[in-house]
């Protein structure tokens, strides 16, 4: 039997496209038919939940009784996976609270598997916290995501810093989300529905709607390229269902996102 | 800022009604050169349309002058391919189910974003899936740029229809050959043969009109009885060739139906 898995999806700062990620993920998992569940740490209104209202539930991650029913839950739920967009800022001290209340001791005994994606920001700050964040990831698969969607540049890293701090994180692994034209994201955010459904020209209810179709194929050229890079970090393994957490191997090199 | 709703474009109108009878194709006429008759193919196939009173929608890609619009002004559209909103003016008009044949003069300096685009979004299996058969015309010229192009188009675009065309002005003697291999099931070919003078100076004259001449066949002071008959000859020529791909193109909607 399948052991649950647990993706949290944090970043150090707003703005560098958290959310975005975390709907990728959910439309790959929903690709190939893993049953997912999702938590919009957004409270009170939500963002996530917007674009996947059947599968989100809006909570406040800093209080017991949404903690309860985030973490109590995993093992009943009929997912196999558990997203977590946790808002911006709250990674470190979601950690912190996972670790007290005895979540990561689970992945460490191998009872589920946990990943984070990281979304780093331009600034250097984000490096500072990648080194805090790995101390509580010992059991854990560590995505390190660069996000380009905004045009972010990641100017501000020089290259023999990030890769000083990269490089003493054994186990991390670098993902590269690749950029999307403006008007095709815009189109999309204002759709209200998932990419795999803009793409496919459907509507919140299902019904067909009307969007252009270069904007569409733009989407589709582009989420595939995001899912080549989570296959080409093997993130299926996270539901092997043999139940083992396969380790990353050693800084796995970045292809070449078109 | 404000995000807008951005309906798609669609091809420019003709006062004809669009035929019935099933959908049209797209003619992409294209060379990574300049000077190789890509305008004077789409102007051609445009009239060769306009003669018999069909629609047809143009897109014109190219910003060297003399450009389409000079030659058949009100049925083309210029396209600006740098912009997103020209890409979705030109590709979302361009799978419309609306049973308009479009001819599309791929200008050289956007040869290849036309393509990148169009590999990206799947324009041509997109057009396919909706019935809508997508012809390249290449323009083949002795340029080894061209060759790479041509060989880049048949393994980007595995199973749309690609056709070499050659201009005997530019490309006399040149074979097809390896470099230029057919890549269609369709068993056509174009040419255009080269115009004694002085016909070609009449034909790129801006607003000339190969529909006209047919029509009219007007007697020009200049113009002597068997350059006229030369002139003839020649469009007629190249409107039978086009036949000939319209034929086969029928002859393929007519197989996969039975399919």
């Amino acid at each position: 039997m399948a052991r649950p898995a647990v993706i949290l999806v944090g970043a150090d700062k707003g703005g560098v496209g958290k959310t975005t990620v975390s709907r990728t993920l959910l439309d790959y998992f929903a690709s190939r038919k893993v049953p997912t569940r999702a938590f919009d740490t957004e409270h009170p209104r939500g963002t996530l939940i917007r674009f996947h209202p059947d599968i989100t539930d809006v909570v406040d991650v800093t209080s017991v009784p949404d903690q309860m029913k985030i973490f109590d839950t995993i093992e009943s739920s009929a997912a196999q996976i558990t997203l977590i967009d946790i808002r911006a800022g709250l990674m470190l001290p979601t950690l912190r609270a996972l670790r007290d209340i005895g979540f990561l001791d689970m992945a460490k005994k191998d009872q589920l598997n946990f990943a984070v994606f990281h979304i780093l920001g331009p600034s250097i700050a984000s490096l500072d916290e990648i080194a805090e964040t790995s101390k509580f990831l010992v059991d854990a698969r560590y995505f390190l995501v660069k996000n380009f969607i905004n045009d972010t540049t990641f100017f501000d890293w020089d290259q023999r810093t990030y890769n000083s701090y990269f490089n003493r994180i054994k186990d991390a692994v670098e993902i590269k989300v690749p950029k999307l034209s403006e008007m095709a994201c815009e189109q999309v955010e204002l759709s209200s529905v998932p990419f795999a459904s803009f793409v496919a020209d459907r509507k919140a209810n299902g019904e067909a709607a009307s969007n252009s179709f270069v904007l569409r194929g733009y989407v589709r050229h582009w989420l595939n390229n995001v899912w080549s890079e989570y296959d080409r970090v093997r993130l299926m393994d996270l539901i092997d269902a043999r139940g083992s957490l396969t380790k990353p191997r050693q800084v796995i090199p970045v292809a070449e996102a078109s | 800022m404000c995000a807008t709703t951005v309906a798609p474009r669609e091809a420019p109108r003709n006062s004809a009604p669009a035929r019935a009878g099933g959908p049209a194709p797209i003619y992409i006429v294209c060379s990574p050169s300049r000077q190789v008759g890509k305008t004077l193919v789409a102007r051609l196939i445009t009239e060769h349309h306009l003669a018999d009173a069909r629609p047809i929608a143009a897109f014109d890609l190219a910003d060297e002058a003399p450009q389409l619009a000079d030659y058949v002004p009100g049925h083309v559209a210029a396209v600006d391919l740098t912009d997103i909103r020209g890409q979705m003016a030109l590709f979302d008009g361009l799978i419309a189910n609306d049973a308009v044949p479009k001819v599309i003069d791929v200008g050289y300096r956007v040869f290849g974003l036309f393509f990148s685009i169009a590999h990206k979004i799947d324009l041509f299996g997109e057009a396919r899936r909706r019935g809508i058969e997508p012809v390249i015309l290449f323009m083949i010229d002795p340029d080894p740029k061209a060759e790479k192009a041509y060989s880049l188009l048949r393994r980007s675009f595995p199973g749309t229809s690609l056709l070499p065309a050659r201009n005997l002005i530019v490309a006399k003697g040149l074979r097809y050959g390896d470099a230029f291999p057919h890549a269609s099931t369709m068993a056509a070919s174009l040419e255009i043969s080269e115009l004694a003078p002085p016909l070609p100076s009449l034909v790129m004259r801006p607003g000339f009109s190969f529909a006209d001449f047919l029509e009219r066949a007007p007697a020009g002071k200049r113009l002597s009885p068997k350059a006229r008959a030369e002139l003839l000859t020649w469009i007629r020529r190249f409107r039978f060739q086009l036949r000939e791909i319209e034929l086969c193109l029928i002859y393929e909607q007519i197989l996969s139906g039975l399919r």
